[in-house]
């Protein structure tokens, strides 16, 4: 990640990958992602995971065709005003809240909590990758957090979850700066143990 | 660099996080639209809801009230009932009642408006050389109302530079917060 060439120099600057993660400490939504960013991290850098896009596109396609339907909408109707447009907009009207009942469903189903889906090589060359995902709850001004690490064998398809509950205090400092080390313990502690259990089957 | 706190999270954010916040404007203001447009399809009136600019109709309606209006073919203009219409080359829409109507065999009608609180029809208000209101120009038939939520409507069109302003704050914090 800190490998950026200089096409992307601007970009670069304007990032701060490296600037301890410091926020506010009573906005459950920030704390949530700070954690689920700071998991994310460890797993891709200290354990050299490649990150699988595929769920995240799926919401942004999703998204993107929506927005498409009310831009259609938009300009058929500046084009050819109100009356005639009238089936026209109806039929963008009704695939736009239908595309919304999609995202709905696909957030809970196919989403569920997941933010990392990550793909571990196999060293040796064969196809045969191992999937890491990763996915978190915080329930609405609760403390604590839940880290579910879940490790799908490339050949057995078999999957083993294994799950850590904190409280977010634990992590935190009192200005709200996260304590990366304390977390980065907890996450591998999680990834060994699955790790392990692979290894002993 | 201009270092503003509260950019830091969009500043930690990969190109899809980026795109995501972008679309997540996008459907928020795409959701206004549909819903805006789903409005219109569904009353058949090309401004389904409106707010009273002036006093001319009191003490049914006053400055500011919120209108819901629909308009279907089917409801007939009849005189002394409330219409809303458009003067052609003008924006606004006026809400006022029919005084007069002249009907042809065939269902054209033309008719006359006047404002319940004015003292003149409106005749003054009409184009140039128009002294009559066809069905073409009626924006709908008001079909429920909300007392005084349009006074912020009215607000933001005298004050555009507030409106401005809001609408862009309002942006900017959809665009950098993270859901």
């Amino acid at each position: 990640m800190a490998a950026r060439n200089g096409k992307n120099g601007l970009l670069e600057k304007w990032r701060i990958d490296e600037k301890p993660v410091k926020i506010d400490k009573w906005d459950g939504a920030a704390v949530k992602n700070s954690l689920d960013d700071a998991a994310k991290k460890v797993l891709l850098e200290k354990y050299g995971y490649a990150e699988n896009f595929n769920l995240v596109d799926g919401r942004l396609l999703i998204c993107t065709i929506s927005c498409l339907f009310a831009i259609v909408a938009l300009i058929w109707d500046f084009l050819h005003p109100f009356p005639e447009s009238k089936p026209v907009l109806a039929i963008c009207v009704i695939s736009y809240f239908i595309m919304m009942g999609f995202l709905t469903l696909y957030t809970s189903y196919q989403e569920k909590n997941i933010f990392l889906v990550s793909v571990q090589k196999d060293p040796a060359g064969m196809d045969l990758n191992h999937t890491w995902q990763l996915s978190s709850s915080l329930k609405r001004f609760d403390d604590q957090y839940t880290l579910r690490v879940s490790f799908t064998d490339g050949k057995s398809k078999h999957t083993r979850e294994q799950e850590i509950t904190k409280s977010v205090g634990a992590f935190f400092d009192g200005n709200g700066t996260l304590v990366m080390d304390q977390f980065e313990k907890c996450v591998s502690k999680l990834h060994n143990t699955l790790a392990t259990e692979k290894k002993t089957k | 660099m201009l270092s503003l706190d509260f950019l830091d999270d969009v500043r930690r954010m990969n190109k899809r996080q980026l795109y995501y916040q972008v679309l997540n404007f996008g459907m928020i203001v795409s959701s206004a639209l549909m819903i805006w447009k789903g409005l219109m399809v569904l009353t058949g009136s090309e401004s389904p809801i409106v707010v009273v600019l002036s006093g001319s109709m009191e003490p049914a309606f006053h400055r500011g009230d919120l209108l819901f209006l629909t308009n279907r073919v089917e409801d007939p203009i009849r005189v002394g009932e409330i219409v809303v219409f458009r003067i052609e080359g003008r924006e606004i829409p006026i809400v006022h009642r029919v005084l007069k109507i002249h009907e042809k065999e065939n269902g054209e009608i033309k008719f006359l408006t006047k404002g319940d609180n004015n003292s003149v029809d409106d005749r003054g208000l009409y184009k140039p050389g128009q002294h009559w209101l066809e069905k073409k120009d009626v924006v709908g038939r008001a079909r429920g109302f909300v007392p005084y939520i349009g006074i912020v409507t009215i607000l933001m069109n005298d004050y555009p530079k507030f409106k401005y302003a809001v609408l862009f704050l309002l942006g900017l914090f959809v665009l950098v917060h993270r859901e």
